[in-house]
Formats: structure tokens, C-alpha cells, sequence
């Protein structure tokens, strides 16, 4: 999250992809740092998830972050 | 029970206001309870509700709103009030004085005569800025910013665009209200429009922008008037910006002032190192970025400019010869800023010239390229004299008026020598201009001005841009406080 | 929960007041996307499929690694980011 606003605040669009859980902290720190940062939540858990399972959540959150890239 | 002050109006009789830190206050407090309990008295308490008791004639002023309201300095403070007005006051413990007010003899014989009092809360340092915006009824126009908690407050600034490139002061309410203290206007008065959005500034404003550039209240009056002086028709302000030349304003003040806020017209007169005079230039060139929207790469297209650009501003010195501003009519004991569109300083030195004749004659010389050697009568310059150069005419007896007189006439140039294609440059005076002596300056076209340190034979040179109608013309305000 | 400072606008106030975002890309397809791996386990495998998708669309694709993610990213990492692409996705964080 702080990477994204650094990178923001030198003019590189960015977009930061965090699971579920994460929304209401990156809610709170994007306040907290100023800087409303483009966000993609995917389902949680991550941390068992096989290869095939990971592999899948990138392609449903590929649209989306296409999309908070370029518009 | 201690009641809470709803508001501040005088109570008829005497009225004490204590705290239970003060020791007069505590030495007193036996005797304020039986006064108290014979209702000769009410009780003001700052800090305690049950100091010196809890009783009904004791009042919660734990806000300090009676103790600001009604400028209570020190503790005990007595009022005695008739019909709702305040009648007098006294401070501290004084046996004759509290027997006289209260109409009592013998009062408390076993404590010392006299006592003196402690400091009221209402005016402790770290309180003053809060009641003042809690009791002020100073209210502030311009919107409230939020800086996020994980935001450094410096690094905030930049991020909004709102600093020239250094490190500014954050504007919270409190240092704005100190700053507005700084002058007598009305913080919604409107001072100028400024270009190039033409938005108009109020004083407010300023002392926004004054607060972040780091100036002290006493700053502010200087600050507005430059700004005034800019945001004319003459001046042209807009112009001055826009264009590719490297010029910025560089304002000189004169008068009592100058000494009042510590400004330099000394040793590095022109350079950095004053509070004054950093940080009054530094606010006016804030206000055009931030109110105008003038900023380099934006409007400011200038190929070079100078660090003057970041704000240029100093004091004369004092002379035996009359200052700048008496020359545009105003007297020695004003106060006025005289704005002038220039680039960076550039030095002419002459170490050698002990008559005023000579020195006149290098002066001249340097001034003739000032700006281009081939450029004649469209720009006007100011010239900065050392004490030591000025030392050179004071000593021959030369008034002003006739060093100024000696110069233009030396500013004559032969226009052949400075013409298109002499001398193998194709810059230069129109041909049709062949033949002809061309004063380097207009009327008026030279300000002459003294600054600097006491030791070194040098005088400075500051061109300027376009003078007259489409360029800007030096404007002389004087500074209201 | 942290004090937040509150300040005067010194501007002319013709501006929102958050701090705004970078302007966007046009196209996925002739940009230069960097991936900055936040290093927690399982996020290379979710970036790799990413690069595939990116490169697919006629992106070229930078990646990049945090040395930690328990801190935020090193001024040369983030220089090197901002100068060498065009746009950047941060992953995965949970």
C-alpha cells in the first residue's frame, strides 16, 4: 500500500492486490496515508492454495486490474 | 457546589479569580472561604471547582472563558463590579488594598502585608493559542485541510504542491491567527488579484501563505504591500511571469521599519541569512504560486531565472543622500516597499577610483552592458552602492541628485557602435537609429539605491525587463500596519 | 488512533483536495508493466500467471522483488520501478 502511494506520488499508476481480509485496513490506510491507491481484493485464503488455484485467481482478478490501469 | 460559569458577565460586588497552583492564591484561601461564606464574595476558579471549597459562591472557570473574556493576567486578580461594570481591580495579596475593597478591617492578621500574584492560566503560553480560537470569535474562511496520521506534515506539503521547492511551515489555525495578529486589517479584506488566475487574495490568504514561508507576524504588513504593489496595471505582474526573460520582483523597503523587524541592508545585503528578508520575498513568490497559479513550468516559462526568484527582498541602508523611496515622493519617515522587476545581482567592481569623477565614469561603463550592450532605453536597471563606493561621493560633498545627473549624462552611447551588424554582431539598434547618441536609460530609468557591507569596492547591477506599456514600471507603496 | 493535523488551504482553492492520482496508461498492449512482489509465499505463482496474461496482451513485463514485506520498498527499488515501466501492480498481500 505505502509502495503504491510512493510509486503514485512520482507520477507511476499503480494498482495493489490484496485478499479479502485486507479491505477494511487498506480502507484505514489509505486515510492514513492521504492517498486513495487503487485496489483488487481476491478471495482468501492464499497461503494453501495449489498452483492450478493460484493460477486461477490471477486470471479473475486480470480484468480488473487491467482496468485500474487504464482507466 | 461549584457552579460552571455559562457565561462570562460580571458578578456585583468582588469577584476573585484564583488557581490552586498560585501560592498567593493558597496563602489567601482560609480568608477567601470565610469571605466567601459571609457572601462578600464569589470565587473565579481556574483549575479546581472545590478550590478554595466547594461552595455555591465558587465558580468553575476551568475554560478560562470569564478569566479571557474579562483579561485576567495574574492570580488572585479582584474585580470590584457595580451595576454589572467592572469598577476596578487589583493583584496579588494586599492587606490595605483587600481591607478597602471589601470594606473590612483586620483582615486575616496573621498572614504577611502583601504577597504578589502568579500568572493567570488564561495567558500561559501553551493555552494562549487555543483560547484565542476558542473565545476569539476568530473565524476562518479558507477550507481545512486534513493531514492523514501516517503523513510526515512536512512531506504533506510538497505532496499537495503547495512549497517552491524548500520545506514550508504548516498553516494550522493557531500560527495563522498569530500571523493575522501581525496587522490591523480585516482578514477578509481583499488586497489584489493574482495573476495570472486573477484570483483574488485576501489578507487571510497571505497570512496563510506568510506562516508557511516562515515569516513573523510583524512580516505581514510588508508582505501585503508587496503583493499591492505587484498586482497593478503597471507593474503588470502577469507579464513578469510569463515571460522568458530571467526577472522576478525584488522589492526594497525603506523607512523606521526596516530597523523594527531586523531587516538587513548590511553585510550580504542581497544574499541569504535574514529572517526578514528571506522569508517576505519567499511569501509574495507562495502567493502567486498557490493563489495565482503562477509556477515555473506552468505560466513561468523563463529560460534561466535566479534564485532571486524564490524571493528578493532587502532593506536600504541609511545615507547621508535620500533613499529611493524620497525620490519618488515620499519622505524618509515612511514606511514603503518599492517593487521592481529585476534578474539576479552582478557585481562592478572598482577598487582603484578615489575621485567621485572616476568612479562615476566605471560605473558607467559597467552599466552600459547591462542587460546587452546593444540594448538601449527599453529596460530600466537598478544600481546597488556599496558604503565604500558611496564614501567616494559623500567625502567630494556630491548630493544624489547631482551623481545621478553625472551618470546619465555618461549613459550617452553612440548608437553606430552598438547598431545591427556592427562589428560583425547581428544583434543590436535598427539601422535607422544610425548616427545617433542614445541614452542607455530613460528618465527616471536608473534607481539608485544603498545597501551593503561596510568593507569592499563593489557596487552591484540589477537589469531589468521591459519597461512601459507592455513591460512592468517600479511601484512605490507605503506599508500600512 | 493518530492525531491528524489539520491546516489551512493557502490556495485559491480551485482544486480538490485529495491528493490525486497519476494519470492512467492507454494500453496494456506497447506498455511496460512492472510486478513488485511483496514477498509473502504463494505471490510468485499469482504474478507469474499475470506476466503470462500481460505478455499475451502485447505488454512488456518487469519483475521485481521487495527484500521484505514487513517494509516498505527501498528508494532504489522504487526509482528503479518508476524509471524503467510505465505502470506497476503490487502482489498479494493477505
Amino acid at each position: 500500500m505505502h509502495d503504491i502511494s510512493n510509486l503514485e506520488k512520482q507520477g507511476l499508476p499503480g494498482v495493489f492486490v490484496a485478499s479479502g481480509p485486507f479491505i477494511d485496513a487498506a480502507e484505514i490506510q489509505s486515510k492514513a496515508v492521504g492517498i486513495d491507491v487503487a485496489r483488487i481484493f481476491v478471495d482468501h485464503p492464499i497461503q494453501d492454495r495449489t498452483d492450478e488455484e493460484m493460477i486461477k485467481l490471477a486470471d479473475s482478478a486480470f480484468d480488473d486490474l487491467v482496468k485500474a490501469l487504464t482507466q | 457546589m461549584a457552579e460552571k460559569v455559562n457565561d462570562y458577565k460580571l458578578i456585583d460586588g468582588i469577584s476573585v479569580v484564583v488557581n490552586s497552583d498560585c501560592p498567593t492564591c493558597q496563602l489567601t484561601s482560609d480568608l477567601l472561604v470565610e469571605l466567601g461564606n459571609s457572601g462578600r464574595v464569589t470565587i473565579f476558579s481556574q483549575d479546581n471547582p472545590a478550590f478554595p471549597t466547594s461552595a455555591e459562591w465558587v465558580c468553575d472557570d476551568s475554560d478560562l472563558s470569564f478569566s479571557w473574556h474579562n483579561d485576567i493576567e495574574a492570580v488572585p486578580t479582584l474585580i470590584r463590579v457595580v451595576d454589572g461594570k467592572e469598577i476596578e481591580r487589583s493583584t496579588g495579596w494586599n492587606r490595605k488594598e483587600w481591607e478597602r475593597l471589601f470594606e473590612v478591617k483586620n483582615l486575616a492578621p496573621d498572614l504577611v502585608d502583601h504577597k504578589p500574584g502568579c500568572g493567570s492560566l488564561s495567558v500561559s503560553p501553551d493555552r494562549v493559542d487555543e483560547l484565542e480560537i476558542k473565545f476569539g470569535g476568530r473565524k476562518f474562511v479558507s477550507r481545512q485541510v486534513e493531514i492523514a496520521s501516517l503523513e510526515d506534515e512536512i512531506e504533506a506539503m510538497f505532496d499537495r504542491g503547495w512549497s517552491d521547492g524548500l520545506p514550508v511551515v504548516p498553516p494550522t489555525e493557531a500560527r495563522v491567527s498569530r500571523m493575522l495578529a501581525g496587522t490591523s486589517r480585516n482578514s477578509d479584506d481583499i488586497i489584489a488579484l493574482i495573476p495570472p488566475n486573477l484570483a483574488e487574495c485576501s489578507v487571510e490568504k497571505v497570512a496563510i501563505n506568510a506562516v508557511m514561508a516562515g515569516c513573523l507576524p510583524e512580516y505581514l504588513p510588508v508582505v501585503i504591500t508587496c503583493l499591492e504593489a505587484i498586482c497593478t496595471d503597471e507593474f503588470n505582474m502577469h507579464g513578469v511571469l510569463a515571460t522568458t526573460m530571467s526577472v522576478g520582483p525584488i522589492f526594497v523597503v525603506s523607512g523606521p521599519i526596516t530597523e523594527r523587524l531586523n531587516m538587513n541592508s548590511g553585510i550580504n545585503a542581497l544574499g541569504h541569512g535574514n529572517r526578514a528578508n528571506s522569508t517576505i520575498g519567499r511569501a509574495v513568490q507562495l502567493v502567486l504560486r498557490n493563489i495565482g497559479g503562477g509556477e515555473p513550468g506552468g505560466i513561468d516559462r523563463a529560460t534561466l531565472g535566479h534564485m532571486g526568484k524564490q524571493g528578493f527582498c532587502f532593506a536600504e541602508a541609511p545615507s547621508p543622500w535620500e533613499n529611493l523611496a524620497e525620490g519618488f515622493g515620499f519622505s524618509s519617515e515612511q514606511n514603503t516597499v518599492t517593487a521592481f522587476t529585476g534578474e539576479g545581482p552582478h557585481i562592478l567592481v572598482d577598487q582603484k577610483s578615489r575621485s567621485p569623477e572616476s568612479l562615476t565614469r566605471s560605473l558607467a561603463e559597467g552599466l552600459k552592458s547591462t542587460i546587452s550592450p546593444r540594448m538601449v532605453m527599453a529596460m530600466d536597471a537598478m544600481l546597488v552602492v556599496s558604503p565604500e563606493h558611496l564614501s567616494r561621493f559623500i567625502d567630494a560633498g556630491w548630493s544624489r541628485a547631482q551623481f545621478i545627473e553625472k551618470l546619465s549624462e555618461l549613459l550617452i552611447i553612440d548608437s553606430d557602435g552598438i547598431i545591427e551588424g556592427a562589428g560583425g554582431i547581428e544583434d543590436g539598434v535598427p539601422s535607422v537609429f544610425a548616427g545617433n547618441k542614445l541614452p542607455k536609460f530613460r528618465p527616471g530609468g536608473l534607481l539608485v539605491v544603498h545597501a551593503g557591507g561596510p568593507a569592499g569596492l563593489f557596487s552591484a547591477i540589477i537589469g531589468g525587463w521591459l519597461n512601459g506599456a507592455k513591460g512592468s514600471d517600479p511601484v512605490t507603496k507605503e506599508i500600512i500596519l | 488512533m493518530n492525531q491528524t493535523l489539520s491546516v489551512l488551504d493557502p490556495t485559491s482553492e480551485n482544486h480538490s483536495l485529495e491528493i490525486q492520482l497519476s494519470d492512467r496508461i492507454k494500453n496494456i498492449e506497447g506498455s511496460t508493466i512492472g510486478l513488485l512482489d511483496i514477498s509473502k509465499p504463494r505471490g510468485d505463482v499469482f504474478l507469474n500467471q499475470l506476466e503470462k496474461r500481460l505478455t499475451a496482451h502485447g505488454a512488456t513485463v518487469l519483475r521485481f522483488m521487495k527484500p521484505t514485506f514487513t517494509k516498505p520498498a527501498p528508494v532504489d527499488l522504487r526509482y528503479e520501478i518508476s524509471s524503467k515501466c510505465d505502470a506497476v501492480i503490487e502482489a498479494l498481500a493477505d
